[in-house]
């Protein structure tokens, strides 16, 4: 019974991270993690690699129709992805040579003036 | 036809903009060069991918703001071009990852199944709402997920 209930919480789980990767242009993996760890039991490399799982078809699926619509340009967006695929190996790398609390600490201050930033433009009037 | 990219962002009140047709921002066309990519995008490609294996967050959430704020699209083009650079970037994750066997294949099918549904939904949510409110719901999830990590860290 709990197999069902999992299954059904993971399929409604999906709709809605997936409904939000569609609208905000991310993989969704932000929000997917937290849940498979927290709610789900997974450890920390299991939710990533899982979540990355989902990400993938996700993303494609959304880039297809997205596409179809004619909005952004699919074909500039793979090749700068493609070049990001190294930065990735890199990235990587570097998270086993650096403190990641640190990292972690600059990149949500980095995060919150974008936020700052962009709900401004968003309230003031051009 | 095309009467200028400012069009694209002011989209307020008297262009209601549905499914405005894609505009490059006019300097990306000017700047073309290794790749045939702006070097701009490039660098938001690598940054993207450098942080996603960095801090293993998404990608998207350092390439949207800045092809918004530094290469100067339209938010909306933002998310879906930030989107089609995910496919590469989380295939080569996959590989990766899918090499150490960590994958709950099960449980990554489920969610994949209703992921493919949502995306359908939100990715048509995307080409009908409007630039202000896209960019006020994008810099609030910014902010939420600021918050999640200076809590973690």
């Amino acid at each position: 019974m709990t197999g069902v209930v999992l299954g059904i919480a993971l399929v409604a789980f999906g709709i809605l991270t997936g409904g939000a990767a569609g609208l905000l242009g991310v993989g969704g993996g932000t929000l997917m993690v937290p849940f498979l760890t927290l709610a789900v039991g997974m450890s920390q490399h299991e939710a990533e690699a899982t979540s990355l799982l989902v990400v993938l078809p996700t993303a494609i699926v959304a880039s297809i129709f997205l596409h179809r619509k004619g909005i952004g340009d699919l074909r500039v967006a793979l090749r700068f992805g493609l070049l990001g695929t190294g930065g990735g190996v890199v990235g990587a790398l570097l998270a086993l040579a650096l403190p990641a609390h640190v990292l972690r600490l600059i990149f949500a201050v980095f995060l919150a003036l974008v936020a700052t930033r962009l709900v401004r433009d968003s309230l003031v009037s051009s | 036809m095309s009467t200028g990219y400012k069009d694209g962002i002011v989209s307020g009140i008297e262009a209601p903009a549905l499914t405005t047709p894609t505009q490059l921002a006019p300097d990306a066309r000017r700047r073309r060069l290794r790749f045939g990519l702006d070097p701009r995008l490039i660098a938001i490609g690598v940054a993207g991918g450098v942080l996603s294996g960095l801090l293993g967050v998404g990608g998207g959430i350092v390439m949207v703001p800045l092809l918004v704020l530094w290469a100067g699209y339209p938010q909306r083009d933002a998310h879906a071009m930030s989107l089609g650079a995910i496919i590469p970037i989380s295939l080569a994750s996959v590989i990766t990852y899918g090499a150490a066997g960590k994958v709950r294949p099960a449980d990554a099918l489920l969610l994949a199944i209703g992921s493919i549904v949502g995306a359908r939904i939100g990715a048509g949510a995307l080409t009908r709402i409007r630039e202000r409110p896209l960019k006020f719901v994008f810099g609030l999830f910014l902010g939420a997920i600021a918050i999640l990590m200076l809590v973690r860290s």
